[in-house]
């Protein structure tokens, strides 16, 4: 095996997070050398899915050591301003507390009943484990996000899986049902026409207010921008929404005389609103909900199966498909400079020369972002539980929004279980996500008493889920910094995860970047099934005239 | 559109760089052996369809895009592998020793009951071989998988060790479909193909309010 990289590309990227990884699969699509490097040995950044134990015992560090030649001519990589912070984990579950599983083939097991009793657990019982055993031992099932994401099944990031055929990588589940936290208990939120007839906590009028609200807001449907939606038609911009351009949605919503139970679902968790979002927001929110319904699944959102860091790797996959060089955990130390001219990447005492580097935000060079501080992070919690929020027959993929309480902001929460292939059976996984108040526990303090029962006296077999595991972190949040505004032209920064529920600003970002380097050239275009591609003198007419024939297997 | 073959497999290709992976893809999908466009063309997976015992099975075979050169294969690589061909080169002792390791990554990485066969390839070149078949075969009973000697060049085998991985496969999964297991499943694979029909209407089919 030769293990020298080669010394000259015409693209290095550093860093394997989301945005990184799409630039590096534009770039080598379009026949672009590229070197794809990482110092971790994972892929993903702040973006990874990590199993059980390597989250449980992570450091967060960036794994870069100061190069200890302190040349003027090195911009090093070594910096850890934008890496996550406060991470802390904790059980909620005594060390020897058992459960008793029904069926001894381990696949298999069903949680039949819990001992409280250690002793008597380990004296009669050979089909016992230990909840935390059980936990650790089923460590590599799970998937667990450091920032996970839900996709508009008509979102800008879906389509341009599905054009640039990067969904074989991957496949994707429908998130099956979206509740709210309102008068104090989870309240299914209708979101398409049936579940608006078939929900008995709304009225025959309020059924009525709603549709007619809902189907206004559909019927502008060949306007999809924030902006256009206000001019795509003129009548019904006059009639229903001239007056209503400089108020809230809030206020939009009391004035169409929606009653207190709906403005909480159109605005919380419909439009992802709080009660200042403007009306034009809120309406292009609503639409952009309503748009992505009814093409996979019950709601409009998808979520990437095994966690969403496989998205990352996708991107990845094809930029190897396409000639791209991968190596990850290597010993990068900075970008070489030439004349005050970036022209090299120090890989351990390797230089290797291109023409543009793109660099992950927690590669930054303190040179190039000296003027920029993060202000704004993202809290995060992550909690195993027994059981789902809301337990029914079927296994559900859950969001829950969350609404501010008490100045505070929204919280979303995704629930998911062992079908969506991020956790083993029998356990739920917990996802926490809000714009950081104070910090991550006491952010998520309120939601974590209403939902869950942290004090373990016993499992729970009815009422609040268990919370066996938690741990909570913190994110910054990046993507408002103005990261590309330095003096070195071919030096180009991405930022971390946003707060946005799914990966469209990121797609936006990153194709901005890409068209900054290389401009007029095709972002992402289709590339070719294997079985389009034929070897011999006819290799180059069929690569673009073709009909989709054959899809990896579910 | 009307399904075609009875069970569809994703297989993968493991091994050093260089053993001669993406040849072997190419010797049973297209049978041939060509060795200029390899290293241009990124090869992502390659399909046949064959017959087996009565059922056409649609072998869905993985390439690894050189992403085994620094040992950085996705973790997405090996969801949904049924069966994994390990390659070393018998004319290259390392890759043989390194048979381990990527044993070892599979086993962190794939489903714990993937079937795995090895190979020893490049068998045509006896005058510079480095690994004995005694002891591809010993590693192979070491592992308890099945063990094939093959040449993608002159075509020595290269059917036979994906027709007796496939044969295994389909063993395992037939009495697997007696018994009854719940994997995670029901994922969507998004393609172009997709209906692309205009989102349910709120009005469209209403007819009370
Ligand atoms: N003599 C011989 N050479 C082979 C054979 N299979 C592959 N090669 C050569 O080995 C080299 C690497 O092959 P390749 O398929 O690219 O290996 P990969 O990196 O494992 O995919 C190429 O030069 C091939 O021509 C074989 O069966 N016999
Ligand atoms: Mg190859």
């Amino acid at each position: 095996m030769d293990n020298e990289l080669p010394s000259e590309f015409d693209l290095i990227v550093v860093g394997t997070g989301l945005t990184e990884s799409i630039i590096s699969a534009a770039a080598s699509r379009i026949g672009k050398s590229v070197l794809h490097i990482d110092s971790n040995d994972y892929y993903g950044e702040q973006w990874a899915s990590f199993n059980f134990k390597s989250l449980h015992n992570c450091t967060f560090s960036n794994n870069i050591k100061k190069h200890t030649e302190n040349s003027s001519d090195l911009l090093n990589f070594n910096n850890d301003s934008f890496n996550i912070r406060n991470f802390s984990a904790e059980w909620h579950v005594p060390e020897k507390i058992g459960i008793y599983c029904k069926n001894d083939d381990s696949k298999n097991r069903q949680i039949e009943s819990v001992i409280n009793d250690s002793l008597k657990l380990e004296e009669n019982n050979e089909n016992s484990v230990f909840l935390r055993e059980e936990i650790l031992n089923n460590s590599r099932k799970f998937n667990i996000d450091l920032m996970p994401k839900l996709h508009f099944a008509r979102g800008d990031f879906i389509e341009l899986l599905i054009s640039s055929n990067i969904a074989r990588y991957a496949e994707y589940k429908s998130v099956s049902r979206i509740l709210t936290w309102l008068n104090n208990q989870i309240e299914a939120v209708p979101c398409s026409r049936s579940d608006v007839f078939a929900n008995n906590k709304v009225s025959v009028i309020e059924k009525r207010i709603l549709m007619k609200l809902l189907s206004l807001v559909d019927k502008n449907d060949n306007t999809t921008g924030k902006y256009t939606i206000l001019w795509g038609n003129l009548q019904w911009y006059n009639s229903y929404f001239l007056d209503s351009k400089d108020k809230t949605f809030l206020e939009f919503l009391k004035s169409k005389k929606l009653t207190t139970n709906l403005i909480h679902f159109v605005l919380y968790a419909i439009s992802q609103g709080t009660d200042s979002t403007s009306c034009i927001d809120g309406m292009a929110n609503t639409k952009r909900f309503l748009n992505s319904l009814g093409r996979f699944g019950k709601t409009p959102f998808l979520f990437s199966m095994y966690g969403s860091g496989e998205t990352t790797q996708a991107f990845c996959r094809l930029s190897a498909v396409f000639g791209g060089i991968f190596a990850l955990n290597q010993p990068i130390a900075g970008l070489k400079l030439d004349n005050n001219r970036v022209t090299s990447l120090l890989n351990g005492s390797q230089e290797i020369k291109a023409e543009h580097f793109v660099l992950n935000i927690e590669k930054a060079p303190v040179e190039l972002v000296n003027n920029l501080k993060v202000t704004d992070y993202i809290s995060r919690a992550v909690l195993i539980t027994n059981r789902s929020i809301m337990p029914s027959e079927q296994e559900h993929l859950t969001l829950l929004i969350y609404p501010p309480e008490d100045k505070g902001n929204s919280v979303t929460l995704i629930e998911m279980g062992h079908l969506t292939g991020t956790c083993p059976q029998n356990f739920y996984l917990v996802h926490l996500i809000t714009k950081q108040q104070s910090n991550p526990k006491d952010d998520f303090k309120h939601v974590v008493a209403n939902l869950f029962e942290s004090n373990y006296t016993h499992l729970q077999v009815d009422g609040k889920p268990n919370m066996l595991w938690a741990c909570y972190f913190s994110i910054p949040n990046t993507s408002d910094l103005k990261l590309n505004d330095n003096d070195h032209l071919n030096v180009h920064l991405c930022d971390g995860p946003d707060l946005d529920l799914d990966y469209d600003y990121t797609v936006k970002k990153a194709k901005d970047i890409f068209q900054r380097i290389y401009p007029d050239i095709e972002f992402l275009p289709r590339a070719p099934d294997p079985d389009e591609i034929i070897f011999g003198e006819e290799e180059q007419s069929k690569l673009n005239d073709v009909c989709i024939s054959e899809t990896p297997p579910k | 559109m009307a399904k075609t073959y009875d069970y569809l497999f994703k297989l993968l290709l493991i091994g050093d760089s260089g053993v001669g992976k993406t040849c072997v893809l190419f010797r049973f999908s297209e049978d041939a052996f060509n060795t200029t466009f390899i290293s241009t063309i990124g090869i992502d997976f390659k399909i046949r369809t064959i017959d087996l015992d009565g059922k056409k099975i649609k072998l869905q075979i993985w390439d690894t895009a050189g992403q085994e050169r620094f040992r950085t294969i996705t973790t997405a690589y090996y969801r949904g592998a049924m069966g994994i061909m390990l390659v070393y080169d018998i004319t290259n002792e390392k890759s043989f020793e390194n048979i381990k390791n990527w044993i070892r990554n599979i086993e962190e990485n794939a489903s714990a009951d993937v079937e795995k066969m090895l190979l020893g390839n490049k068998c045509e070149l006896e005058e510079k071989r480095q690994v004995s078949r005694e002891r591809g075969e010993q590693l192979a009973i070491e592992y308890g998988i099945k063990f094939i000697e093959t040449s993608a060049k002159a075509s020595i085998r290269v059917e036979e060790a994906f027709f007796t991985l496939a044969r295994d496969i389909k063993t395992k999964m037939e009495k697997k479909l007696k018994e009854a297991s719940n994997p995670p499943k029901g994922g969507h694979q998004l393609r172009a193909s997709e209906p692309q029909k205009k989102p349910t209407s709120w009005l469209s089919r209403c007819t009370l309010l």
